[in-house]
């Protein structure tokens, strides 16, 4: 489509007829009234959806927190376990035989 | 109708009344006027108190890891753990509060039962609670009774290593070891949190808040190799009870890159229970805080001065008399020795005093004096050569530089020093320079700090530091090597000898100053022998250490065995296949 066509249909659509709906100052007022009350009605939806999710997020983090904690004292518990004392002190040890001399290939 | 006196007198009434309210408009105003604008900067501050607080949000403190062959262990941790407290002023049934935490503790209620009625608005019930007993005590739901985190610091090898980690004290702060010389790089930088608070002082989350988040402490990976480490304390406690000694000390390291492979002190403690340590000396690393006379340990640096100058030579010769007149004292060798003409290497492997004094003399230009110029060559070879004097840098809490005297001291003291005597040094130094002789003359910086692990997870290498590429001629700390073999074949560390490998070695049996420095201790010494394997490519340089043995005789009886007995279990477990 070219440029000039657009052009005359646009010029067209440049007379339009005036609306027939009129609101007087009362309707106007309710009409605002409403809109106000529907945005608070929403911002106040949002602010408890926002609420709930800030209360989810503080219950998933004292979950992380927790889980961390006992992660953290498995790692602890794990490390006592394997240290060279406990190695030392443990009955698989004590059945070992001493290491006899060694043989190099050549 | 009221009367003229009525209306006056109610008008004045009126008048009163108005003038009373403009009065007290007026005293409100100036009121105003007085908090609004003059005041206006401290009762901003004054809100700001109420409604703002300042939190620090604490940074975990980095952990300390060692090498477990191709692995890593756990050195030093972090473990949060609980501690519960009552308010027992919102206790009103402390009996049965008292059973119950009791039965969750395994405990009888007596104790806790008692703490309640102390009467305090704060009593400490018990400490580090794992998570399973804090959750049941949690359930409980029990009035007066809470719980908080407390981080505590975890030593899981117990006494492994304790005085290389150190400690973290009540405060937080390291204390001796790696945890005190590494404090501010492992405790990291806490953050901080300016929040708007409730009126129960509970942080509100508004857009305004600043918070700065916490940058955790590095954690690092050191050089000590866990099994070297176990087996140099157990050889080490076991030759020092032999003999009797009070304490003693080991270090091994990489004589190619300066890694400190073990560092054990006898008597150690348990870092998780510093408290139970009676004696603060047993917090510090000694291979790094004690200086001391090494005695004729010392004399393989008066040797290897010698060969590097060329002023001497493995088959060079001197008459041992037995005696040096130097400044008017007779200096002896050990038992009062005599040889005769003896070679240079028979000096190191008999250990002869005259003999180092010799290549004093000679490093001067005239075998039959001691030179300021000899004793210049001398001073500049064991302090800018090998290291002595200085601190070696290593990452551990009070290290000792050691003492070495200038050329300008008299000549009696340098030629003391030619033998160990009137100079002090520390393991961590010896090592340092018997290791630049094991690898043809390069001087490495010991360190621990092997890897360093950002807060962030990424990983550093650490790289070894030579000091001095050139502190001895290749040829010179070959001559030096083959002349310590022979203390091991023959000499005083006979009994380190092993079939088959190369061991070189030398002893050192020194003497203890008096404390006011008038003469030595009598009947006391210092036991040492430093010695690496295979000499043909070192594997390890290690040196052993005895304090004030309570057996008769020399360094050979007392540190050799436990030299032996390690470097036996080393050759092993690097599974050095012998040379013969």
């Amino acid at each position: 489509m070219s440029t000039a066509t657009i052009a005359i249909r646009r010029n067209q659509q440049l007379i339009r007829p005036q609306a027939k709906l009129k609101l007087g100052p009362v309707s106007s007022g309710i009409m605002v009234t409403a809109v106000i009350a529907v945005l608070a009605l929403l911002y106040l939806n949002q602010i408890t959806k926002t609420s709930v999710f800030g209360y989810q997020l503080t219950e998933l983090q004292t979950m992380q927190g927790k889980i961390s904690g006992q992660r953290q004292e498995l790692a602890v518990e794990a490390a006592r376990l394997q240290s060279i004392q406990q190695v030392q002190s443990s009955n698989v040890v004590k059945t070992m035989v001493p290491e006899g001399p060694v043989s190099y290939a050549k | 109708m009221t009367t003229y006196s009525e209306q006056l007198y109610q008008r004045r009434r009126l008048g009163w009344l108005i003038g009373a309210l403009v009065l007290f408009g007026f005293i409100i105003a100036v009121r105003l006027v007085q908090i609004q604008l003059l005041q206006h900067n401290y009762y901003l501050i004054k809100a700001a108190s109420i409604h703002q607080r300042k939190y620090e949000i604490p940074a975990k403190r980095g952990e300390l890891f060692i090498h477990d062959g191709e692995n890593t262990a756990p050195l030093v941790l972090n473990e949060t753990l609980k501690l519960l407290y009552a308010d027992p002023t919102f206790i009103t049934d402390k009996v049965k509060t008292a059973r119950a935490i009791a039965e969750v503790l395994g405990e009888s209620p007596e104790r806790i039962y008692g703490l309640l009625g102390k009467g305090g608005e704060y009593e400490v019930l018990a400490r580090r609670l794992t998570s399973v007993i804090s959750d049941k005590i949690t359930a409980l739901k029990l009035a007066g009774i809470g719980l908080t985190d407390q981080t505590y610091r975890v030593y899981p090898e117990g006494t492994l290593a304790g005085q290389v980690a150190g400690f973290v004290n009540a405060d937080g702060l390291g204390q001796y070891g790696i945890e005190e010389f590494l404090n501010p790089d492992l405790g990291g930088t806490p953050g901080l949190l300016k929040a708007k608070t409730d009126t129960r002082g509970i942080p509100i989350a508004t857009s305004d808040n600043v918070i700065r988040q916490p940058k955790d402490g590095n954690s690092y990976v050191l050089t000590i190799d866990r099994n070297m480490q176990a087996q140099a304390e157990k050889y080490l406690a076991a030759g020092v009870q032999a003999v009797g000694a009070p304490s003693g000390s080991v270090i091994i390291v990489d004589p190619f890159t300066g890694a400190v492979k073990a560092m054990a002190n006898y008597p150690s403690f348990d870092p998780n229970n510093y408290g139970a340590t009676t004696d603060y000396r047993d917090f510090a690393n000694a291979v790094v805080s004690d200086q001391f006379e090494p005695g004729s340990g010392f004399k393989v640096f008066t040797m290897s001065t010698g060969l590097d100058t060329g002023k001497v030579k493995p088959d060079t010769v001197y008459n041992d008399t037995g005696l040096e007149q130097i400044g008017g004292r007779d200096i002896r060798n050990a038992e009062n020795h005599q040889f005769g003409i003896q070679t240079m290497t028979d000096v190191i492997q008999k250990s002869l005093n005259t003999g180092v004094i010799f290549v004093l003399k000679t490093l001067g230009g005239d075998p039959t004096k001691i030179t300021a110029a000899g004793k210049k060559i001398f001073y500049d070879y064991i302090t800018k050569h090998f290291g002595f004097g200085l601190r070696t840098g290593i990452e551990q809490a009070g290290e000792a530089a050691g003492q070495v005297n200038p050329p300008s001291t008299n000549d009696a003291t340098y030629a003391n020093m030619t033998f160990g005597q009137g100079i002090s040094v520390t393991m961590v130094q010896m090592v340092a320079a018997v290791s630049a002789i094991a690898n043809g003359g390069k001087l490495y910086e010991p360190y621990l700090v092997d890897q360093i692990i950002g807060s962030n997870g990424a990983k550093t290498t650490e790289k070894p530091k030579l000091i001095n590429a050139n502190v001895m001629s290749a040829q010179a700390a070959n001559d030096m090597s083959k002349m310590m073999i022979q203390v091991v074949e023959h000499g005083s560390g006979y009994l380190a000898k092993q079939k088959g490998y190369q061991i070189a070695g030398k002893t050192g049996t020194a003497q203890i100053p008096k404390p006011d420095g008038s003469g030595y201790i009598d009947g006391v010494n210092i036991g040492s022998f430093v010695g690496f394997a295979p000499v043909d490519h070192p594997r390890f340089v290690m040196m052993v250490r005895v304090n004030q043995p309570k057996v008769s005789g020399f360094a050979e009886s007392t540190t050799v065995p436990i030299f032996a007995n390690i470097s036996q279990w080393l050759l092993r477990y690097y599974a050095v296949p012998p040379s013969s």
